[in-house]
C-alpha cells in the first residue's frame, strides 16, 4: 500500500488533522509523506495552518458589556413575591382569605346594622313605640326575640331567648317573665362572636 | 453530573437574575470572539452578543437539557451573525456608493474601527495574518473555521449548531482548511 495516491493523501491529512484517522491509515499516510516530498511539504503548510489558526488569542468582550446585557432584559421573570409565598403555603393561603372573606363580610353587616331593626317568631304580640319594642303586661311571645339598635322593655312573658345588640334592656318588671338566655351586646367584638357563632350555628342547624 | 449551565438555566428560569449574569459572564467572551471575528465590526459583535442574550433569556424555558448548553446559544449567535451578514451584503449591493449607510457594510467600516484593545496591538504579525485571511473566508466557511478554531468544538459539534450533517462540516473545514493555507503560503 505504499503507492497511495496524492489525493488520497491530502484527504487523509485533513482527516488526520481533524482527529478522524484510524492508527492504521496514520501509519499508512506517514508512509506515503515520507516517500512523496510534496505532500511532505504539503502537509507542513496544513499542520501550521491549523496550529497557527487555533493559537489566536481570544477577543475579550469589553467590560460594560455583561452590564449592557442584563439592563437590556426585559422586567424579571420573577413572579411578584406573594405568588411565591402563596404557591409554597397553600393551606396558610387558604385560611388567610377566608379570614379576609369572613372580615369583610363582618364589616359590611356591620355597617348595616346602625338602623332599627326587630327580629322574632312571634312579633305580632310585640308592641314597637320608635326605637322601643315592648313586650306588654299580660301578653305571651313565642320564640326567641333580638333587637338591634334598639330599647327593650319587657312587661310580659317571653319563651325564648331575648337578644340586645346595641341598645338597653331595661329593668325586667315584676311581672315579666323570660324562658331562655338573656344576651346584651353593646362592643363590636362581641357583636361579631355573636355572628361567628349564629352563622356556625346556622351551618350545624341547617336554620 | 450536571453540566453547570444546567443548574443555572434552571435556577434563571426560576426567576434568578444572578443565575442569568452567571450564564452571560461564562459566554459574553465567547460569544463576542465569536461575532467579532464573522463581522469584523465591533459594534456589530456587540449588538450580536446582546441579541443573542436577550434571544437565550427569552426563550429559556425552551431550551432542551439533554442537549449541550453551548450548542444551543452557539446556534443562536452563529444565525444571528450570518443574517446580519447576508442583509449587510444585501445593503452594499443596493447603494454601494452610498456613505451614509455606515456599519452596514463591514469592510468599509473595519478601518474606522478605532477601539483597539491591548490585544489587538499585542498581535504579532503572523496573528495579524492569521486574522486577515479568516476575515476573508467566504461566509459559509468562516463559520465553519471559527467554531472549530476559535471555539474548538468537534465536526459533531459544529454539525450541530449549523445544523448541516457532520459530512458536510468535514468538506467545508477541509476547504476552509485549504484556503488559509493558500492565503498564508505567500506571507509566512
Amino acid at each position: 500500500m505504499a503507492d497511495m495516491k496524492c489525493n488520497v493523501a491530502v484527504m487523509n491529512m485533513h482527516d488526520y488533522l481533524d482527529g478522524d484517522l484510524s492508527r492504521e491509515e496514520i501509519i499508512q499516510l506517514q508512509q506515503h509523506l515520507r516517500d512523496c516530498p510534496s505532500c511532505h511539504t504539503r502537509y507542513e503548510a496544513l499542520e501550521r495552518t491549523d496550529a497557527l489558526a487555533k493559537c489566536q488569542p481570544i477577543e475579550k468582550a469589553p467590560e460594560y458589556l455583561s452590564d449592557r446585557v442584563m439592563k437590556s432584559l426585559p422586567s424579571p421573570r420573577r413572579p411578584a413575591a406573594w405568588t411565591t409565598w402563596v404557591r409554597r403555603h397553600p393551606a396558610m393561603s387558604a385560611a388567610a382569605l377566608f379570614i379576609v372573606v369572613m372580615l369583610s363580610s363582618f364589616v359590611s353587616m356591620w355597617n348595616q346594622s346602625q338602623e332599627f331593626s326587630v327580629s322574632g317568631q312571634d312579633l305580632e304580640h310585640v308592641v314597637i313605640q320608635g326605637k322601643k319594642v315592648i313586650v306588654p303586661e299580660g301578653q305571651k311571645v313565642n320564640g326567641d326575640l333580638t333587637v338591634v339598635n334598639g330599647d327593650v322593655q319587657v312587661l310580659g312573658d317571653l319563651e325564648g331567648n331575648l337578644t340586645v345588640i346595641d341598645g338597653n334592656l331595661s329593668p325586667l318588671a315584676s311581672t315579666a317573665h323570660i324562658a331562655g338566655q338573656i344576651k346584651t351586646i353593646d362592643r363590636a367584638v362581641d357583636w361579631v362572636w355573636y355572628k361567628v357563632s349564629s352563622y356556625f350555628g346556622t351551618l350545624a342547624y341547617g336554620s | 453530573m450536571k453540566p453547570v449551565e444546567t443548574r443555572l438555566v434552571r435556577l434563571a428560569l426560576k426567576g434568578n437574575q444572578r443565575a442569568f449574569a452567571e450564564i452571560v459572564d461564562l459566554y459574553k467572551d465567547k460569544l463576542y470572539h465569536l461575532a467579532y471575528r464573522m463581522s469584523g465590526n465591533r459594534q456589530e459583535a456587540e449588538d450580536v452578543v446582546q441579541e443573542t442574550f436577550l434571544r437565550v433569556y427569552r426563550s429559556l424555558d425552551r431550551y432542551d437539557m439533554n442537549q449541550k448548553f453551548s450548542t444551543w446559544i452557539y446556534r443562536i449567535a452563529t444565525n444571528l451573525c450570518i443574517d446580519r451578514l447576508r442583509k449587510r451584503k444585501a445593503v452594499y449591493s443596493l447603494d454601494a456608493e452610498s456613505t451614509d449607510r455606515e456599519g452596514l457594510d463591514g469592510y468599509a467600516m473595519l478601518p474606522s474601527d478605532d477601539r483597539t484593545p491591548e490585544s489587538e496591538l499585542l498581535l504579532s504579525e503572523t496573528q495579524r495574518i492569521i486574522h486577515e485571511a479568516i476575515a476573508t473566508l467566504p461566509v459559509k466557511y468562516k463559520s465553519v473555521m471559527i467554531l472549530r478554531y476559535l471555539q474548538d468544538l468537534s465536526l459533531q459539534e459544529i454539525s450541530d449548531v449549523l445544523d448541516m450533517p457532520v459530512t458536510t462540516i468535514k468538506t467545508r473545514v477541509h476547504r476552509g482548511r485549504e484556503f488559509l493555507r493558500k492565503k498564508l503560503e505567500h506571507k509566512l
